[in-house]
């Protein structure tokens, strides 16, 4: 699945309200985003760059595990696939969808969504890609029940149907405003007259053993040498980029053992894209370093804390609150963030979803006596030396090291307001674990696209949500979440979303800390590339791996 | 044995001369000790190590003395070591030295309590199973057959699921240790309850324990006091290999973690302090037991005493 540090399957994607409503055409969509913080990054020459003989190496942490993009993937597996399967959709820096294949899409009535697609592409064996494609794809990921995101999307999906060579029709059991923008965004097309010879798309390897793989561009895999490099050609025709034909003829993906390797790779002119983000820490260093450019991309998740609700003690608001006023928040951002994230107010409702963002709502304060007098109003006495009755296991992943970092911080400063909080980080499928048990007191992680408030608060606030690890159920918020989820009126909705937002962070229903940005760095010889948000598009989504060029004086 | 047992520089294992039997595993008393400590003292490289291990222990003992606990983060990230922070400071802005000194607490530590419950277990089964022929197959083929275990994937996998701790590591080293020091006591025990005063012993009294406390664990402590000190390197070596794949303790300093948080933070590129120190001190710490283990063996071999 899509995993960025620690969670998966929780990005969302944007919500369609009712009817069709914002037609959005292809020509205005892609937009080149070349970010500003590069200090040496000179700007995109002018006019279309002509294909190339370069190859463009890029530095990735892992192996590919699964070829076939509809199983549930790893980032690397994500990576490449995504340079062969095209999505319908693709997603903008503040989370509204943008076309891919599909050009234009939305509702023909409330249980019938559609898409319509460009009718210019075609797979890297003659056949084109055609509406029957989209279709057979959608259909046999819901019959066959492959683990990963898309098969989770299509829980109101019940079928589709190529009415034309470049039109598809969805069939819904209930209503649903957000399931077209999310199938689209999330489920990638795969050739039919390939995966048809499978029994089940859940089980098919697409390991390129029957005479190798079929591709949609903008390249194709064509070598694999486990533990080192994947090798793909440029697919000729691939129509989403400028001038129709990807720059670079050849992409490489090596793997390294770790970011540091990957680092003294891209300083040595080995590779000349790290595909991982930067630490928070490597970011400015690298920024000075001669022959480097640092590209910025937005964030578009939050990393949070949440305290089980099943804890007796927890349950008290008063003890969330004291917890919540116990952090030391700006410390968290400057040292282990190195001023890299944005607060949210402790929100949800992050600024980057700047239709929802509500200014009004602040974040919790720093305030160790303040936490000390909600601890007494909740009825504990704190002992001779300051500490209250009470201790908190907090988990996290020692996989994501930023978490690692700032858990610590969290613990030092609960200890000023006399509470006590023991760490445990461990090895992630056993976090992964605790998680889903409910075994932890506090949990610390985050979430890399959580666009669609009405999406994340029902996955994160109702009873049973997938990923409600505060185990809340408040019904007056469940109320507001599920008004929102049928009103159509988006002013109406965005208020709905603020009151129910207000409730999360009066309540400390969530402790949501920062967005944070990522950072991506490559060789100054290229440019060109085209940023999207998340690790999993960064600058190594399709449009900008095809887009991106040796710059002009190479 | 591999040949970097110092053990191996004894006659032990090979046939021995009566006249060298009869001088070996006599338990040192007060005029072998002093004799061994004046061979000793003319060792400069013994000397040095031994100095170097009573400084890492003195270390260990006064960090609060030395240096305070490092904090949680500080504002000066990544810097190089300068007169302020003479180790520099890693990407949260903390004292590499302060780190150093207190993880050389954490490293000591396991390395004692590692190497303690090794010497105990691995001493007891050895001396048993040269005591009591019938067992000593049964042993012999489960020191072995853990001898041959793949020692680093059983302890990575170990320590991942029990999930990090100080005391996992220490269970996990001291677990993987005891068969090397049965191995080595085991062969120094055999040729001992074969000597005319066991069987003189034996004639005193049925009791094997008393036996085997009274007679043969002296006869053996030379052996033991070179495993303790093998065992212990060994361990400090496993419990930073251990951290360093990030299943030590995430919550006390060690070398080890010094070494995964500069891995994971991506800084090993750029910040050459952070790996620098603490492998300097895991360096000393086993270098210096590693010679003053040979110097010890060197110094109590009645052979050399004669020069």
């Amino acid at each position: 699945m899509h995993n960025h540090s620690t969670r998966r399957g929780t990005m969302r994607t944007g919500r369609r309200r009712g009817r069709v409503l914002t037609l959005v055409t292809a020509a205005a969509a892609i937009t080149f985003v070349l970010s500003a913080c590069a200090p040496s990054a000179p700007e995109a020459s002018t006019g279309p760059v002509e294909a190339g003989n370069d190859t463009l190496t890029i530095a990735t942490t892992t192996d590919v595990v699964n070829y076939n993009p509809l199983i549930g993937n790893s980032r690397s597996d994500y990576w490449v696939t995504n340079l062969m399967y095209p999505h319908l959709l693709s997603i903008a820096d503040d989370g509204k969808k943008e076309p891919q294949l599909a050009t234009e899409w939305g509702y023909v009535d409330e249980l019938t969504g559609f898409y319509e697609i460009r009718d210019d592409m075609t797979w890297s064996d003659g056949e084109p890609v055609t509406a029957e494609d989209v279709a057979w794809t959608m259909n046999a990921v819901k019959k066959d029940a492959p683990s990963g995101t898309f098969y989770g999307q299509l829980a109101n999906f019940v079928s589709a149907e190529a009415v034309s060579d470049t039109r598809v029709e969805i069939t819904l059991a209930t209503p649903d405003t957000s399931i077209v923008e999310e199938i689209g965004f999330w489920g990638n097309v795969v050739p039919q007259h390939v995966f048809e010879k499978a029994e089940s798309v859940a089980t098919f390897a697409n390991d390129g053993s029957d005479g190798g793989w079929v591709s949609a561009g903008p390249y194709l895999l064509t070598d694999v040498q486990v533990g080192q490099s994947y090798s793909m050609d440029r697919v000729d025709e691939y129509p989403l980029v400028e001038g129709g034909t990807p720059v670079a003829a050849k992409v490489v993906y090596r793997v390294f053992p770790d970011v540091n390797t990957e680092i003294l790779a891209l300083q040595s002119g080995e590779v000349d894209v790290i595909a991982n983000a930067l630490p928070p820490a490597q970011v400015e260093q690298l920024k000075a370093t001669d022959g480097i450019t640092v590209e910025e991309v937005v964030g578009l998740g939050y990393a949070h804390m949440t305290y089980n609700m099943t804890n007796p003690d927890l349950a008290k608001t008063e003890v969330r609150q004291a917890l919540a006023h116990a952090v030391d928040y700006d410390a968290i951002r400057t040292v282990v963030l190195q001023g890299q994230a944005v607060s949210t107010g402790s929100s949800p409702l992050m600024p980057v979803l700047s239709d929802y963002y509500d200014k009004s709502i602040k974040e919790y304060d720093f305030d160790v006596d303040k936490s000390r007098e909600l601890m007494e109003s909740a009825g504990y006495t704190a002992d001779a030396s300051g500490n209250f009755p009470v201790s908190f296991r907090l988990i996290y992943s020692l996989q994501d090291s930023v978490t690692s970092q700032w858990a610590q911080l969290v613990k030092d400063s609960a200890a000023e307001a006399g509470i006590t909080i023991e760490l445990q980080g461990t090895e992630r499928n056993t976090y992964l674990a605790q998680t889903n048990d409910g075994d932890y007191d506090i949990y610390a992680g985050n979430f890399a696209i959580m666009d669609d408030p009405v999406t994340n608060f029902t996955l994160s606030y109702l009873p049973g949500g997938a990923i409600n690890y505060t185990l809340v159920d408040d019904p007056e918020l469940n109320e507001l979440i599920a008004k929102a989820a049928v009103t159509a009126d988006s002013d109406e909705k965005i208020s709905i979303m603020r009151d129910a937002a207000k409730i999360v962070h009066d309540e400390v229903y969530d402790n949501i800390m920062y967005t944070q940005n990522l950072y991506f760095a490559h060789s100054s010889e290229w440019e060109g590339f085209v940023t999207k948000p998340s690790e999993l598009l960064s600058i190594v989504n399709p449009i900008s791996v095809a887009s991106a060029h040796k710059t002009a004086a190479q | 044995m591999t040949s970097l047992d110092p053990v191996n520089a004894t006659p032990t294992g090979l046939p021995v001369s009566s006249e060298a039997l009869s001088a070996e595993p006599v338990a040192e008393s007060g005029r072998a000790g002093a004799a061994t400590w004046r061979v000793f003292r003319r060792d400069p490289l013994g000397v040095i190590s031994l100095g170097l291990l009573l400084l890492l222990v003195v270390v260990a003992l006064a960090a609060p003395l030395l240096a305070s606990y490092p904090a949680s983060y500080g504002s000066d990230v990544l810097k190089p070591p300068s007169l302020q922070y003479l180790f520099g400071t890693d990407s949260l802005g903390r004292d590499v030295l302060g780190e150093v000194i207190w993880g050389t607490q954490q490293s000591l530590l396991v390395a004692v309590a590692a190497s303690i419950i090794a010497i105990a277990i691995g001493t007891l089964v050895a001396v048993i199973g040269a005591y009591f022929k019938r067992l000593d197959v049964f042993i012999s083929v489960i020191v072995d057959l853990t001898l041959s275990l793949p020692v680093l994937p059983l302890m990575i996998l170990i320590a991942a699921l029990i999930g990090p701790s100080t005391t996992t590591i220490i269970g996990v080293v001291a677990a993987f240790s005891w068969p090397e020091v049965t191995r080595l006591v085991r062969s120094q025990a055999l040729t001992v309850v074969n000597l005319p005063y066991v069987d003189a012993a034996r004639l005193m009294t049925t009791s094997p324990v008393w036996i085997i406390g009274r007679h043969i664990i002296p006869a053996v402590t030379p052996v033991i006091v070179v495993s303790v000190v093998v065992t212990a390197s060994r361990a400090v070596l496993s419990a930073a290999g251990l951290a360093f794949l990030g299943l030590g303790d995430p919550t006390t300093w060690s070398w080890g973690r010094i070494l995964y948080e500069a891995q994971q933070s991506g800084a090993m590129s750029s910040a050459w302090w952070l790996t620098l120190f603490p492998s300097i001190a895991i360096l000393l710490l086993v270098l210096s037991a590693t010679l003053l283990s040979i110097a010890y063996n060197d110094a109590r071999n009645p052979r050399n005493r004669a020069r």
